[in-house]
């Protein structure tokens, strides 16, 4: 060859073969630029990934069962079966619910009722019921129309139903089991879920009706700040009220607000035909049982002020008067408005009242 | 003492339901109710794979954690049932369960829920052994026939597998050894492999008698 070379160098025709020879090589090497180049970026990104890869070794199984045990997403499988939610394989919603319910809302909430129930107890240990200064006057007046009294028992009595069949659901496991027995406890747990699935749908006219009865004079005003600073005269200081002091209209907005609560996360519960999954049933669970604690436990105050903790609060609701010393001393600025009012209609003297209306 | 466990091999499972015509055929459970499901995660897509799902019998059962009468029980071959007589029909069960394994018949007004049912492993539940009554209420006990649970005896690739934990872990750890580590050497992702890993050579027999 390289006498081939050294000769062409001398004849024209040679330079000619190494020219056409040179351009052959610079063709195929540019085609071969023209297919390599383009593919440096995927190479540049193969070697990036085998370097990231090395690290750990993909391994199916590991990442097969992290997409069924949902670590990353939620992913949702076909399946021929019918139910509601069935494409999921393992739903790790459940395990949270558990936790909740075993370990928070049973013990900390028979901590809290019975840690309000034994403050109340110790209160009126050394408060004792509070009596009416200068005892009854025997004058009358109307505290509550038959409507209301009407509405307030109506929501009470079935507040109560419900209240305790949730807590047979609740602690009958814990309590009553041991007292009645594995089959006694189940006809009771039986009867009580039914009573508390059926009747539950019946609090939601019980909270509309209580919200539209009551919410005319429970508007916060000024005096409401004054009345909370006094601490609602416990401490035996005057605090002026209206018809309804602070207390009486945070309980009312509570007993709203938590009822609505109550009412919309048990219908939701109470119709599993609905189509609803389990994830959105244990969360309304959730809500329920966490606002239904809270409502108990603040019921509590509102009854103890209602019956033993304060002489003559209790007739108001039964027959709808107080008396006018009552009236005095824990609502005096409506006392005074009813004094301004009329004379005849509201106020009575004596003789008890018959049930009007 | 054996433990009882299901397992299912995802690179068996061919989502026939088979298991779950079976389960239907040896228990007879009202309509609406499906003690077992076959589900297929990335349907159509590359890693495809499908898997029996039933109650899976729990050592630290969600289910009875969390049951207000208290009707769970494990047995000592690790079996979870349940009394259906003491049950109230809460749905607690079906919130804490991670596999969605309680069903529920409906009864009653306004989709009121009726007394639980889930897969027994074909054992049955606490009344005489294959009784009327418990046929009725539990369906089959096979387990005290001396046979295994129908859905994993019919299944007609052998991708579900009941009994014992030990002999089960044994029969899957041959099928691994089998398969070959190709999965593991050839970084074929179950993401990204649109067929299932093949080992580049050959070495074990394809299949065997487990």
């Amino acid at each position: 060859m390289r006498q081939v070379t050294a000769v062409g160098i001398r004849h024209p025709g040679a330079t000619r073969q190494r020219n056409r020879r040179y351009m052959l090589w610079s063709f195929l090497l540019l085609i071969a630029l023209t297919l390599v180049l383009p593919l440096v970026p995927y190479a540049v990104a193969y070697l990036q990934t085998q370097a990231q890869n090395s690290s750990a070794v993909p391994n199916p199984g590991t990442e097969l069962w992290n997409t069924i045990r949902q670590r990353d997403q939620a992913v949702i499988g076909k399946t021929q079966a019918s139910q509601v939610g069935a494409g999921t394989l393992i739903n790790k919603r459940g395990e949270e619910w558990r936790r909740f319910r075993m370990e928070k809302l049973v013990p900390y909430s028979a901590i809290l009722l019975g840690g309000v129930l034994g403050l109340i107890l110790l209160f009126y240990l050394i408060r004792g019921s509070m009596r009416l200064p200068g005892g009854r006057s025997g004058k009358r007046i109307l505290r509550f129309s038959l409507n209301e009294r009407s509405v307030h028992w109506f929501a009470a009595i079935l507040f109560w139903i419900l209240a305790l069949t949730g807590l047979i659901t609740l602690y009958g496991r814990f309590v009553l089991i041991p007292l009645l027995g594995a089959e006694g406890f189940s006809l009771t747990a039986s009867v009580s879920l039914m009573i508390h699935n059926f009747l539950g749908p019946l609090f939601l006219l019980a909270i509309i009706a209580l919200f539209f009865t009551f919410v005319k004079n429970n508007f916060f005003a000024c005096i409401d700040w004054q009345w909370l600073a006094k601490a609602g005269g416990l401490l035996k200081q005057h605090a002026s009220a209206g018809r309804f002091n602070a207390g009486e209209k945070i309980w009312f907005w509570l007993a709203v607000i938590l009822g609505l609560t109550l009412c919309i996360s048990g219908l939701i519960l109470d119709f599993p035909n609905l189509g609803q999954s389990r994830v959105v049933m244990s969360w309304s669970h959730v809500v329920h049982g966490i606002s239904a604690i809270t409502m108990i436990a603040v019921s509590f105050g509102h009854i103890y002020l209602g019956t033993a903790g304060m002489e003559g609060s209790l007739e108001s609701m039964t027959t709808g008067y107080v008396d006018a010393n009552w009236a005095k001393a824990h609502h005096d600025l409506w006392y005074e408005e009813v004094q301004n009012n009329s004379e005849s209609e509201t106020t009575e003297p004596l003789t008890p009242a018959p049930e009007t209306k | 003492m054996a433990r009882m466990k299901f397992f299912c091999d995802v690179e068996r499972c061919i989502e026939c339901n088979g298991c779950v015509t079976a389960c239907k055929n040896a228990n007879e459970r009202p309509w609406g109710v499906s003690r077992r499901r076959v589900v297929t995660i990335k349907d159509g897509e590359p890693g495809e794979r499908s898997l029996s799902v039933a109650c899976m019998h729990c050592t630290d059962a969600p289910c009875a954690a969390v049951c207000p009468v208290d009707v769970f029980y494990t047995r000592d071959d690790g079996v979870v049932l349940h009394d259906k007589e003491r049950c109230i029909g809460c749905g607690y069960c079906l919130f804490a369960c991670p596999f969605g394994a309680p069903q529920f018949p409906q009864q009653g007004a306004f989709g009121r829920r009726g007394k639980m049912d889930k897969c027994t492993f074909c054992a049955g539940g606490p009344v005489a052994d294959n009784s009327e009554k418990e046929f009725e209420l539990y369906g089959a006990n096979r387990l005290a026939q001396g046979k295994l649970p129908l859905c994993a005896e019919m299944c007609s690739t052998k991708a579900l597998l009941a009994g014992d934990a030990s002999v089960i872990s044994n029969i899957f750890r041959k099928r691994v050894f089998n398969r070959g580590a190709s999965v593991f050497t050839t970084g074929v992702s179950h993401q990204n492999a649109a067929l299932r890993a093949v080992p580049r050579k050959p070495g074990g027999r394809a299949s065997t008698k487990d």
